[in-house]
């Protein structure tokens, strides 16, 4: 451990960390010039895709990997297996994102030579987490999730380049199969149990809490893993029965996770939870919710494409990416904090980690974001696009607010 | 001697709960020999803990500084594991 020099070692987040931010609320403007399309509840639409992956890939996977290249080794006692293996596989996945997204949106049918360089720069960082992994000392029910999130993420490109195989060149049956396992893949598959993961190891730290029992971690574990598989083999099946089966088992998943959460916070030390962490946690209300209602929708075989649609987009706007906003702003004054003052403490008074932030800012920018998702909702279920474009704009100025939020922490 | 290092250790804050190490009760033995040598046994809230390298910095630096040491030698260790009981009456408070 002792090996890693704080130094070198915080270059590779903050540089992912940043790229991250741009292509953030680069996917939030990409949205908003295309609210008509998201008011007709069109969203295979070539901009949509743009935009979508400049927010899955772009954002969130570019976060998910920077905050692994610095959480696995406190978490798992284990340094980078390869610090300069880790930034050639920065470049290689910026510009494959960059591509892809961009050619999604104006010729799809040349999307698979981004797809192709993203998919190796995946593999890359999967190899570089293995290779990581590999010599943890113990296994631990973190540990199968995280190695599951990552199986997960492998079939999620997988089926992605298949997709944009089929836009270069045609040729493969089943298409919405295809599609359908590639975001259930990547969604409820990859982020959710990488988020799953984190959380066992982050809520305790964050909250101060001590001696959960945390029983339900496996069970947890299988019951969503068991579900996701279930959903998947329907998309394929056409098996009408095996889809609320398969809900019900996420839905018991993730709640199950949610409850050694609520365990977790409430032994905890910490009255006074921050803001970010705050608003990280709600988040896991967000997600049960909406596994709630996909349980009863799809009970009642209600197949419109356009309500599942949207409930993808609250699944993956009101859990996975604010459960990042709310983690970045726990991570990146960490983060800062270790590269500027870890040598001074002892020496002269340093900061603390809340000084690192405006957390009053902070407040006001989470509180804007379930403003702006509310009025999103509700205008398109009014089908009114001029509310729709100004809920959509608040939506895109707040994310640039608190990407740049986000940077000031580093003149800190 | 071994007063003035505890002393010192109370100005070792961890950053995230804005509460010095001593009263965390994360210090678990000072020893100082005839020599001036210090060893410091301690532990950290969780294992794996992402500040664990910082607040052992904190320490040696913070320790250095008083006059007259000679070696200091500074144990992690996670046996017995902390838990909140170890934590003082103040610090208690300053989480509530
Ligand atoms: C974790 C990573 C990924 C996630 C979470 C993800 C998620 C999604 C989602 C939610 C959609 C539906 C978007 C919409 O209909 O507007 C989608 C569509 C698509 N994705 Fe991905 N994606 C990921 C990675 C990739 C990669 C690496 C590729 C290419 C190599 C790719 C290729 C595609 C294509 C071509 C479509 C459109 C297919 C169609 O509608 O016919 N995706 N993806």
């Amino acid at each position: 451990m002792s090996g890693i020099k704080s130094d070198t070692a915080i270059k590779l987040p903050i540089s992912f960390i940043l790229c991250a931010l741009v292509a953030f609320v680069t996917s939030l403007f990409i949205l908003l010039v295309n609210s008509q399309e998201l008011l007709a509840g069109q969203f295979r639409f070539p901009e949509i895709w743009m935009g979508a992956h400049f927010l899955l890939l772009g954002f969130a996977v570019m976060i998910a990997m920077g905050a692994m290249y610095q959480l696995v080794p406190v978490a798992f006692l284990t340094p980078i297996w390869n610090q300069s293996f880790g930034f050639v596989q920065f470049y290689v996945t910026v510009v494959g994102i960059i591509f892809l997204s961009i050619m999604l949106g104006i010729n799809p049918s040349l999307a698979i030579y981004g797809g192709i360089l993203t998919v190796i720069g995946i593999l890359m960082f999967t190899f570089q987490m293995l290779k990581t992994l590999a010599k943890r000392k113990e296994n631990t029910a973190m540990s199968h999730l995280v190695l599951a999130a990552i199986l997960c993420f492998l079939l999620t490109i997988l089926a992605g380049l298949s997709l944009t195989w089929n836009f270069a060149f045609g040729g493969m049956a089943n298409h919405s199969s295809i599609l359908y396992s590639h975001i259930a893949f990547g969604v409820a598959g990859w982020f959710t149990l990488l988020i799953f993961g984190f959380s066992y190891k982050l809520v305790p730290m964050f909250s101060l809490s001590h001696g959960a029992s945390m029983k339900r971690a496996k069970p947890s574990f299988y019951m969503y893993v068991f579900g996701l598989l279930l959903l998947i083999l329907s998309f394929w099946l056409n098996q009408s029965f095996i889809q609320p089966l398969s809900w019900l088992f996420l839905l018991i998943g993730f709640g199950l996770f949610a409850l050694d959460i609520k365990e977790i916070l409430t032994k905890r030390l910490r009255r006074k939870l921050d803001k970010p962490f705050h608003f990280a946690t709600l988040a896991i209300i967000n997600g049960w919710v909406i596994h709630v209602a996909a349980f009863f929708i799809s009970l009642f075989h209600i197949d419109d494409p356009v309500i599942w649609s949207w409930l993808i987009f609250l699944y993956i706007f009101c859990w996975i990416i604010f459960s990042i906003l709310g983690y970045l702003f726990k991570i990146v004054p960490f983060l800062w904090w270790t590269h500027k003052y870890a040598e001074r403490i002892g020496k002269e008074s340093v900061p603390t980690l809340k000084e690192m932030i405006n957390e009053k800012v902070s407040g006001y920018l989470f509180i804007v974001f379930y403003v702006a998702l509310f009025g999103i909702l509700i205008s398109t279920s009014i089908q009114s696009g001029v509310t729709l474009f100004f809920f959509l704009a608040i939506l895109t100025v707040n994310g640039l607010l608190y990407a740049l939020s986000i940077v000031a922490v580093l003149f800190k | 001697m071994n007063d003035l290092v505890q002393d010192a250790l109370y100005d070792v804050i961890d950053p995230e709960l804005g509460i010095n190490i001593v009263d965390l009760g994360l210090v678990y033995g000072i020893d100082v020999d005839e020599d001036n040598n210090v060893r410091i046994t301690m532990t950290l809230t969780t294992p794996g803990c992402p500040l664990h390298e910082s607040i052992e910095n904190g320490v040696k630096h913070r320790v250095r500084e008083i006059e007259g040491i000679n070696t200091i030698d500074l144990q992690l260790v996670w046996e017995p594991s902390w838990d909140p009981t170890k934590m003082s009456l103040k610090a208690r408070k300053m989480l509530w």
